[in-house]
């Protein structure tokens, strides 16, 4: 027997979309359950826990949850709330600790999870506790690329298949170098959004030269960065892509130009353009000589929550989303990328950056028209490019002809649709594995 | 009047001036205030063991809130003046209220200077932050008057609680 599916809010040939996803207090209760219980989340990177004992304080969702890495070097998600009570067994934002204790009754664990001490336990509990059945709650780990990722859920699919082909476009960025990469940071703010905007708002190249037009401008002037318009954006051979709710844009390379990433200013043009040649044949054997030469991930999302290479769109409500910033760096790169591409990042995203700050209010009204009796009436119009996106030849997933669409935000919201109307994983659909994976580059390393 | 309550007066004169160019938006004036080869350093607050307290603000060389230089406050301002920066266009209605100054000595004449500050933001029709914090500025002397060599800037905030940091602290 099969009833209606509850959500239907979009249609996928109008792009119409109604809005009460963004405000529903029902339906983010439903989130929390159906997509951040359910889902693959990304939680850190192994660099913020580089030693034996360390252990980094991060989020799956609203649950409080501590990345150790234990006495065997084996890394875990831990939920981070004591057995007994309920009261957090970690109050700080990184250290290096064997064992937490609770401050309520003294109840401690080691950093595997394992209940090591119970205060009087004998005589408190007539030797009847069974602390084996009392750890911390654990979710499953794994790993890609240095980036740590958990889940909630059994019977959820393994990571590799998670990610599926959109880790042929990842790759290009997170997995170029055999010494992998260094995560800095997090900064935290709260942005008055709901989280699907942030996450949305990756694949849409429309809004930048409207949205991002004075900070574009002044880097123009003031470090000597490309002008940015409406007309590149369109005649832009760079595409979008998607895999499995993960919504990627990309760029096409012809001529090996290297990564123009943030911060990259006339000064330092040439020095970014020397690593990338000395780099190459490293890149070249790890990714294979077409993703080497052409190929260069751009804005991207990893669903639900991962917004732009390693930052989260933490949920805190259907209008809160508590950010959380960090930027990578390639660990051998040399000290001064580093420092350009650290400096460049808080510039332009991060609670202060140019381009970050100019998104939010946006951000906010598109979230806000959602509460209102009568825009909550009126539906979205996603319709950007409906039709033209498919299959192509030499890239895996499903791809928009152009670098201005909305199809890969339809599709988000569709993903979306297909979590909240599934029962378990069983329900929900995985693009199957398609790319050929040339070099040798894996998911570990 | 000692000549050190002297330098405090004086000190204390150029904090409320530069409260003033930041409140009524006079940024070209403000951002003259800084050296050529100014670091405006804002670090990130972290949640550590007391006993910890060296990890509390994180140094140079990691991620910060704000790392800049002369090049690229003069960018910011310039963005502001655009007409397009739309986190500050309508703009911020802002108060700074600067106070516990405490100036020391160093060395070459230049001085060390702490103060406190809390500052209100209003913005748009209901948003409103408060910001506390302190700053400690190394400043030299150039054209007869005071300017700021660094600024190290430090929020009493782990998770900043306003939408963005549009405003100059």
């Amino acid at each position: 027997m099969s009833s209606a599916p509850k959500y239907s809010i979009i249609d996928p040939a109008t792009g119409k979309i109604d809005r009460r996803i963004y405000s529903e207090q029902a339906v983010y209760d439903e989130e929390m359950e159906k997509i951040f219980a359910r889902a693959w989340l990304m939680i850190g990177h192994e660099s913020l826990v580089p030693r034996v004992d360390d252990y980094f304080h991060t989020y799956m969702g609203e649950d409080p949850v501590i990345l150790t890495r234990d006495r065997q070097s084996r890394l875990h998600a831990l939920l981070n709330m004591c057995r007994h009570r309920g009261n957090r067994v970690v109050r700080c934002d990184d250290g290096n600790a064997g064992r937490f204790m609770c401050t309520y009754h003294g109840w401690a664990y080691s950093n595997d999870g394992a209940l090591v001490h119970v205060p009087g336990e004998s005589a408190a509990y007539y030797d009847g506790l069974d602390r084996s059945q009392l750890g911390l709650v654990e979710a499953r780990l794994d790993t890609y690329a240095g980036m740590v990722f958990a889940t909630w859920a059994g019977d959820a699919p393994s990571l590799e298949a998670y990610l599926g082909d959109a880790r042929w476009y990842l790759d290009t960025f997170f997995n170029r170098r055999d010494s992998g990469m260094q995560a800095l940071g997090p900064m935290k703010w709260m942005e008055p959004v709901n989280w699907k905007t942030t996450v949305d708002n990756c694949s849409d190249n429309y809004h930048v030269p409207t949205t991002h037009l004075s900070s574009a401008s002044v880097q123009t002037r003031y470090l000597g960065r490309p002008r940015l318009s409406h007309r590149d954006q369109f005649e832009s051979s760079n595409k979008h892509v998607f895999v499995n709710g993960h919504a990627l844009t990309f760029r096409e390379v012809s001529d090996d130009t290297f990564r123009y990433t943030h911060g990259v200013s006339t000064e330092t043009l040439k020095l970014f353009q020397e690593y990338h040649e000395a780099t190459l044949p490293e890149v070249e054997r790890r990714l294979g000589a077409f993703r080497a030469h052409r190929v260069q991930l751009g804005n991207h999302s990893i669903f639900p929550n991962g917004v732009l290479g390693l930052r989260l769109a933490l949920p805190r409500g259907p209008l809160r989303t508590e950010f959380w910033h960090f930027v990578l760096v390639e660990r051998d790169a040399p000290e001064e990328i580093k420092r350009v591409i650290r400096i460049g990042s808080q510039a332009n995203n991060g609670a202060a950056g140019m381009f970050e700050q100019d998104d939010i209010d946006n951000w906010r009204q598109v979230t806000s028209a959602s509460q209102s009796r009568v825009g909550r009436r009126t539906p979205q119009d996603l319709s950007m490019g409906v039709g033209h996106s498919g299959t192509h030849p030499d890239y895996p997933g499903l791809v928009s002809e152009r670098y201005i669409s909305e199809s890969n935000q339809r599709r988000f919201y569709l993903r979306w649709q297909e979590f909240m109307n599934a029962g378990s994983w069983a329900d929900i659909s995985l693009d199957p594995i398609t790319a050929k994976f040339e070099g040798t580059a894996t998911m570990r390393a | 009047m000692t000549s050190r309550q002297a330098l405090w007066l004086e000190l204390m004169e150029f904090y409320i001036r530069e409260a003033w160019l930041l409140d009524e938006r006079r940024l070209r004036e403000w951002v003259d205030l800084f050296t050529e080869d100014v670091l405006y350093f804002m670090p990130r607050r972290k949640n550590v063991p007391r006993r910890e307290a060296h990890r509390e603000v994180t140094p140079l060389g990691d991620l910060a809130l704000l790392e800049e230089d002369k090049r690229y406050l003069e960018m910011r301002v310039a963005r502001l003046d655009s007409g397009m920066a739309w986190a500050e266009d309508p703009p911020s209605r802002t108060r700074h209220l600067i106070g516990n100054l405490l100036v020391e000595p160093h060395e070459g004449g230049e001085v060390l200077a702490k103060t406190a500050f809390i500052v209100y933001r209003s913005h748009h029709e209901t948003d409103q932050q408060i910001f506390a914090g302190s700053r400690e500025d190394l400043l030299r002397r150039a054209d007869g008057g005071w300017k700021i060599a660094r600024r190290t800037i430090l929020l009493d905030a782990n998770v900043l609680l306003d939408k963005n940091l549009s405003i100059f602290l």
